[in-house]
């Protein structure tokens, strides 16, 4: 039986100094700086290839002193990982992360580093408009790569054409015939993915809504002198509800993901399909004849606010994990300076990405990339789920779905955001 | 048994590393998670402790207790779902036929089977336009029968525990046949001496005889359903319409989207409660001891 207890007590013993190893081997070799960045790069798409071939370039140019791995997660569940992770204070380096009200918690748990001291890299050349999506109580946190446009009409010109429609309608009522007339047709008039729930609010709301109430609306009903509860906000909502009735969508759009529906509009089984700025890509990759696809702005609702507009944010912010320090922190700066430089914004350029910097355009650049990098100078309006708090984001996301299945109307999802924008948090 | 003081040491030291682990990853974070109900945490801030508000909000929010009500739905789809057919099936496989093996492999199967894989395939035999189940019934004529599965507030919840009645049958399938094998050969020849009919021996032995097995079968069950996540996260993420929220789903996006650790916490604690309570009646009920 001493035998026993001895030979537990070594297993033990093995087991510990095993765990002490695996530690030892990892801060091991210090002369190589190593920086990990997480992102959501998993999808197909051109401009992911730029990014990963600059850091694959940047790692070449400093071999030997700094290595940037790369660990990506799907999109769905990025966001989500990153607040588990920075609650359990274990971020990485470095990590992607969206503006507004989305960097908001990470600022204010203090897990974000400013970047203040490299901030002269890119004056003058980012707009201070653009730049300050990223910044909270002036201290900038992140870099924009691009400028995202949520709100675009992606759409066949040929199946349109034989619907009776050589242009995109212009107002909501003509865009409501071009519904009817397509189902008359039997062919799906929009491609919708709301699975997870967030691309009616993220895509379809901010910009509709804010045809219907002006951009003032949202910042003046979060600091309380509006309310959610605005005759014109339940107008936009009521939108989605006509949309859903007028069987707009796809039959399944509330079981297929975001990416999903993409494909069913890529394939011409769908007419339409509402997507932001970063669905140019795939679709230019998707589909079998580009010039047959054309891109518009939301149609007039005929509300307060301005028809030019179109919501959208600056994106593909990398922040830096407050806790870097000496060597580390230095390697990241030098990183952020090589990664947000000219050679990124032309390339994502050419990857028909709208970037928040002038860039030289050609004859190569297809149309679609043209015409949606021209909405964005009318002006941008809020995104909502950048503007809203988590909660609020998550109410309007649930309550939209439920909208489309007449489980609840858009006078009471109004109403309940309205409560809980005044109780604030619970 | 009887311990002499040295092999109890030796036991003691045995257990110990098991015993240091467990402590470490499960029981301190449940004492952790009592404590952090209590506050108000974002996860990232300061706490601040606000005694019972968590609880309080947590009983008055009509999401929580939908979550709740769609839980105990779950619970009794698995129970009167999973058990009766696994029995069922243990019961036909338990006899001297050609093939057993290949048909307890069958069954076992989806447990083997990682649930995210289950989950995005019945996604796929559910889908309402191109979904097996649908096309099926399209070819046959029988239309009007075809539903938007997983869209339909009316249909997500029996759909999701199709597809969790189907994942763990295999499982049940398989406690049964082990407790079905170990009933003594004697027993059945004697009540077939007797001129028992196939029914009663069925119900008069064979049942009786595994009771205690059916026992732990339920008690497994209602736990593995109180947990439920991972399938309907994947399947539906709880939709459309909350129509397929669970408690830990609930919990999960309150502490995790919404960043309210506190909040979720706190209703943690209410699903420990609340699975403890309940597996605490079905133990009284159906006769065994509890604990």
């Amino acid at each position: 039986m001493k035998k026993l207890g001895v030979l537990v007590l070594g297993l033990l013993l093995l087991f510990l100094t095993a765990c002490g190893g695996g530690e030892e081997k990892t801060s091991g070799d210090s002369k190589v700086t190593e920086l990990t960045v997480w992102n959501d790069w998993t999808e197909n798409r051109p401009e992911y290839k730029v990014y990963k071939d600059i850091i694959a370039k940047f790692n070449e140019e400093n071999k030997g002193s700094i290595h940037v791995k790369i660990e990506s997660i799907p999109h769905d569940q990025y966001e989500t990982k990153l607040r588990t992770q920075a609650a359990g204070k274990q971020l990485p380096d470095m990590f992607r992360v969206w503006p507004g009200a989305r960097i908001q918690p990470l600022v204010e748990g203090k897990v974000l580093l400013p970047l203040n001291d490299i901030l002269d890299t890119w004056e003058g050349k980012i707009p201070e408009g653009i730049l300050k999506d990223y910044a909270v109580d002036g201290k900038q946190y992140a870099i924009p790569a691009n400028i995202s446009e949520t709100s675009l009409i992606y759409y066949h010109k040929d199946v349109l054409a034989k619907a009776g429609f050589e242009e995109f309608p212009k107002t909501y009522d003509e865009l409501k015939d071009l519904i009817k007339a397509l189902n008359d047709q039997k062919v799906t008039p929009i491609a919708l993915g709301n699975k997870a729930i967030w691309p009616l609010q993220s895509v379809y709301i901010s910009t509709i809504a804010d045809r219907f109430t002006g951009s003032e609306f949202l910042p003046s009903t979060l600091s309380g002198k509006d309310s959610f509860t605005d005759e014109n906000f339940v107008k936009a909502l009521a939108v989605v509800e006509e949309l859903a009735k007028l069987k707009a969508f796809n039959e399944d759009f509330n079981t297929i993901d975001e990416a999903q529906s993409r494909t069913l509009f890529n394939s011409g089984e769908a007419a339409m399909h509402f997507a932001g700025s970063w669905a140019i890509g795939p679709i230019l990759e998707g589909v079998e004849n580009i010039d047959n696809i054309g891109v518009a702005p939301f149609p007039s609702f005929g509300g307060e606010g301005d028809t030019a507009k179109i919501s959208g944010a600056a994106g593909g912010g990398i922040a830096l994990n407050a806790e870097l320090s000496g060597k580390k922190k230095e390697a990241a700066f030098k990183f952020l300076q090589f990664f947000y430089g000219d050679e990124l914004y032309q390339g994502l350029a050419k990857s028909n990405i709208v970037v928040p910097v002038q860039v030289e355009m050609d004859d190569s650049i297809p149309e679609i990339y043209k015409t949606a990098n021209g909405f964005a100078q009318g002006g941008l309006a809020p995104v909502y789920d950048a503007t809203l708090t988590p909660e609020l984001t998550d109410m309007i996301n649930n309550g939209l779905q439920s909208i489309t299945i007449g489980e609840k109307t858009p006078k009471e999802l109004a109403e309940e955001m309205q409560k809980e924008n005044e109780q604030g948090k619970k | 048994m009887q311990l002499t003081g040295k092999s109890k040491a030796a036991l003691i030291i045995g257990l110990l590393p098991a015993f240091l682990i467990y402590t470490v990853f499960a029981i301190y974070p449940i004492i952790q998670s009592f404590y952090y109900s209590f506050m108000e945490w974002d996860g990232f801030s300061e706490m601040e402790f606000i005694g019972l508000q968590n609880f309080e909000n947590l009983f008055q929010d009509p999401l929580f207790w939908n979550s709740v009500g769609n839980n105990i739905f779950v619970v009794i789809a698995s129970v009167f779902g999973q058990i009766p057919i696994a029995l069922f099936i243990a019961l036909l496989l338990n006899r001297k036929i050609k093939g057993l093996k290949i048909f307890r492999t069958i069954g076992f199967l989806p447990v083997v089977l990682s649930t995210v894989v289950i989950s995005l395939t019945w996604s796929l035999i559910y889908n309402t336009k191109d979904g097996m189940i649908n096309e099926i019934l399209r070819a046959v004529g029988l239309d009007f029968l075809a539903q938007n599965w997983l869209g339909d507030t009316k249909w997500s919840m029996v759909a999701v525990c199709i597809t969790v009645i189907w994942q763990f049958v295999g499982l049940y399938l398989i406690i049964f046949l082990a407790a079905l094998q170990n009933i003594p050969e004697e027993v059945m020849e004697a009540a077939k001496m007797d001129g028992a009919s196939e029914w009663v021996t069925t119900w008069k032995i064979t049942i009786p005889m595994i009771w205690d097995t059916v026992i732990v079968a339920i008690i497994l069950c209602i736990s593995g359903s109180l947990r439920t996540f991972d399938l309907i996260y994947v399947m539906t993420h709880g939709g459309p319409s909350h129509s397929t929220d669970v408690m830990a789903l609930y919990m999960f996006n309150e502490t995790f989207s919404n960043l309210q650790y506190g909040y979720g916490s706190a209703v943690s604690v209410f699903i420990f409660f609340f699975s403890l309570i309940l597996i605490g009646i079905v133990k009284k009920v159906l006769g065994q001891k509890f604990i």
